[in-house]
């Protein structure tokens, strides 16, 4: 019992610090740096990737007796982009503002690496259950990542939180101005590189 | 079974699974999806003129009933005359100019509205502008669909930007069309103090956006000038045309 309780946090805690898949395996940045402009599209993106992650290393891990060898990354494929136009049109029916604000990056979380990653490192050879876990965790992982980048480009480069100013008009009154380069996609490279260095640092790597 | 059929047979399967349940979802969300981007259209076009509030959430059976009760869609040619049904024998949606008119509870048009359909940087803008019932000035401007990048061409989906083209003119004093352009940053830096009533503030770090829109909406107002000048010269007009839906106000 407490084997399988050990793994199964494992599974869970493990990609959200010590293997965490941007900072420490440095898998799914492109998307890292397109959606981090602000906060809310962040969370949104988070809880997808989250959702096609964890189902996915699901529906892999309950088919991995079956599926033949020499396909299955086909089938992988094929299971995780159902998974993401079905949360693509979800988002669409349900929540159409931001599906707007998200536009293409939902469709891309099919090429984002960590999904096909998690199928094939993982999935293919653990059961459901450790497979759904790892999945919520590396989309939690995924998300943490996300949403410290989202919160620093969108704080200094548009001087909001959720879309509501923080930065009081004093301050740009004595001359304070936006960091313009936040809302760039290398803004979000520097960022992810600090974080990177600052958990180094932490953990003594 | 050889090793090939089985996986001929478990890839067809997992074809059928997921093309079903794609289509499935496809379907069954449809209506729902059709729905809301009607009803983006139409809140895009209420926020235009005003008639809706910025910040405030309305449920999409509020915005029909809004809607119902002050817009009306019309067909115009490039003089500016309403249409009739045909041309040619060809329907005049296929080649008549679509104007919204927000006519007021006393059945005064209060503005005209022109739909935005241009090219941006990456893809096509959608949006709406609203014509106040002068012929110049601008009422509201709204976009509703566009693939500029977020945070820079993005931003003209933002209220800042959109709310800066509110009593903008389209033509000088002297009566000749200038349409509205973008300005290279701040418009108050940037231009003439003179010529202030023709530029909105543009984005930093996207100034080919506002390029192709500053093209864009010249050419819309060009194709639908004939429209505003009627507006413009709304007396004149109507003392001869007493008949036209122009004159209702």
């Amino acid at each position: 019992m407490r084997i399988i309780k050990r793994k199964t946090y494992r599974a869970l805690v493990g990609p959200v610090w010590g293997e965490n898949p941007i900072s420490i395996q440095m898998l799914g940045i492109c998307s890292a740096l397109a959606v981090t402009v602000q906060l809310k599209t962040a969370i949104v993106m988070s809880i997808s990737m989250t959702f096609v992650v964890a189902f996915s290393s699901l529906i892999v891990s309950m088919m991995r007796n079956w599926v033949p060898r020499n396909i299955r990354i086909l089938v992988e494929l094929a299971v995780i982009a159902t998974l993401v136009i079905l949360a693509d049109e979800f988002l669409r029916a349900f929540y159409y503002d931001i599906s707007k604000q998200l536009s293409v990056f939902v469709g891309l979380i099919i090429t984002n690496c960590i999904v096909m990653g998690r199928a094939e490192a993982f999935a293919l050879s653990n059961p459901p259950h450790l497979a759904f876990i790892d999945g919520i965790g590396n989309g939690a992982g995924y998300g943490s990542v996300l949403l410290a980048v989202a919160f620093i480009r969108e704080l200094f480069g548009s001087g909001k939180l959720f879309g509501v100013k923080i930065i009081p008009e004093s301050f740009y009154a004595s001359g304070y101005e936006d960091m313009g380069f936040m809302l760039l996609a290398p803004a979000a490279f520097i960022i992810i590189g600090l974080l990177v260095w600052l958990q180094r640092y932490l953990t003594g790597d | 079974m050889s090793d090939r059929s089985r996986s001929i047979i478990f890839a067809a399967v997992l074809c059928l699974v997921c093309g079903t349940l794609l289509t499935a979802a496809s379907n069954g969300l449809k209506d729902i999806q059709q729905r809301n981007i009607m009803s983006d259209r139409r809140k895009n076009i209420l926020k235009s003129v005003g008639l809706i509030q910025k910040h405030k959430q309305y449920s999409a059976a509020q915005i029909d009933n809004i809607y119902e009760r002050n817009i009306s869609r019309l067909l115009v040619d490039e003089k500016g005359d309403l249409l009739g049904e045909n041309r040619d024998g060809t329907p005049a949606d296929k080649w008549g100019l679509p104007i919204y008119l927000y006519i007021n509870q006393k059945g005064l048009i209060e503005a005209y509205i022109i739909p935005v359909d241009t090219r941006g940087l990456w893809g096509k803008i959608l949006g709406y502008i609203a014509i106040k019932n002068d012929g110049s000035t601008i009422m509201g401007f709204t976009i509703y669909k566009h693939s500029e990048t977020p945070g820079l061409g993005g931003e003209i989906e933002q209220n800042w930007f959109q709310n800066n083209f509110v009593g903008k003119k389209i033509i000088e004093p002297s009566g000749a069309f200038v349409a509205i352009s973008i300005a290279k940053g701040k418009a108050a830096d940037s231009v003439p103090k003179e010529r202030y009533s023709h530029y909105v503030d543009g984005i930093s770090g996207a100034t080919l956006t506002g390029k192709f829109l500053t093209k864009g909406l010249k050419d819309l107002l060009t194709n639908y000038e004939a429209v505003s000048v009627k507006f413009r010269n709304i007396r004149e007009y109507c003392k001869t045309n007493q008949n036209t839906p122009w004159c209702r106000r």
